[in-house]
């Protein structure tokens, strides 16, 4: 970000995640996270997903990256539930990804979220 | 995938042993619920360690034979106090508590350790307590709503522990409004009082 003070934000429409696999855009979240920026992905993660991403998360701290704030929520509508039950998932709604030295979280309930951005 | 099969399992008779473990963000009182359970049925301290500063609990604490006879019910517990689950471990934040920077250091990583340690768990549980902070202004963060979202997806039987009805400022209520779709739910003071109804959903629901 040269002298320049701010934070860097990274948005990846559904689009461009769509022939990524988990691991690749796990990836990119770490990569940026790590050097102190925020990702918003255009989609949903599943449970499994999350627990991967604090996993991976936590697998990377050290003393300049001390793990993750996320948010984010997943629409489902009832088209989205019947396809489920059938085994196949659309990864509906958002999600963002901060490294926890540049992102706080306010306040979140099942619809909204509040954060704020830090400068360092 | 046996999801299924370990319901069908469930619906027929209780297994003789169950591995429960004890989950939730840091500082939630885990670690007290968990000695309490324990010197409740056993009649022995655990001897684990309780601090005011998160991540006191950093490797899986196990008891074994807790063994809950209620309602013409048995149930083996082996009681797994878990490390508690956060997306971030800050040595920073240790330092301001008053712990020295290499002892802060050390404490993080092994924080970071158990916390990993703990999500590998949940491949090996049986069913879980759920703890939850009832003086938290909002319980709904991605910590809990990850963990319970697990839970379930791997078919694990849970209840929700409010804890610390003791503190004057407690309010349970705002636990059962955050998650309403989760009606395994029971208010407890891991400090003091009975825990009565805490052994009664675990006899009824697990």
């Amino acid at each position: 970000m040269g002298d320049k003070k701010g934070i860097k934000i990274k948005f990846m429409s559904k689009e461009k995640l769509r022939d990524k696999n988990f691991e690749e855009k796990l990836n990119i979240i770490l990569d940026h996270v790590k050097e102190h920026g925020i990702v918003v992905l255009e989609e949903g993660l599943t449970p499994d997903e999350k627990t991967k991403l604090i996993e991976a998360s936590l697998n990377n701290v050290n003393e300049n990256f001390p793990g993750i704030e996320f948010s984010g929520f997943n629409s489902e509508n009832w088209l989205d539930r019947f396809l489920k039950s059938f085994g196949i998932e659309r990864k509906q709604g958002f999600v963002i990804v901060g490294s926890s030295r540049v992102m706080e979280k306010l306040t979140e309930d099942s619809g909204s979220a509040e954060i704020l951005a830090k400068l360092r | 995938m046996f999801g299924w099969l370990k319901g069908l399992f469930g619906f027929f008779g209780k297994k003789k042993e169950m591995r429960i473990g004890i989950y939730g963000a840091p500082n939630t009182g885990k670690t007290t619920l968990a000695s309490r359970i324990c010197k409740d049925i056993t009649g022995e301290e655990t001897g684990w360690s309780i601090s005011e500063v998160p991540h006191e609990t950093r490797t899986v604490q196990k008891k074994e034979k807790v063994l809950l006879e209620r309602e013409g019910k048995k149930i083996n517990m082996n009681i797994l106090d878990m490390p508690g689950i956060d997306t971030k471990v800050d040595f920073e934040e240790f330092v301001r508590m008053g712990i020295n920077a290499d002892e802060a250091k050390t404490r993080a990583k092994e924080a970071t350790k158990g916390i990993v340690e703990a999500i590998k768990w949940l491949d090996q549980v049986d069913a879980c307590l759920v703890v939850f902070d009832s003086t938290q202004q909002n319980p709904f963060n991605q910590v809990n709503v990850t963990l319970l979202g697990n839970l379930e997806a791997k078919n694990i039987p849970i209840i929700l522990v409010a804890n610390k009805t003791d503190l004057p400022n407690s309010n349970p209520d705002r636990i059962r409004d955050a998650f309403p779709q989760y009606k395994n739910f029971v208010s407890v003071s891991a400090k003091e009082g009975s825990l009565d109804n805490l052994y009664n959903e675990i006899v009824r629901k697990l």
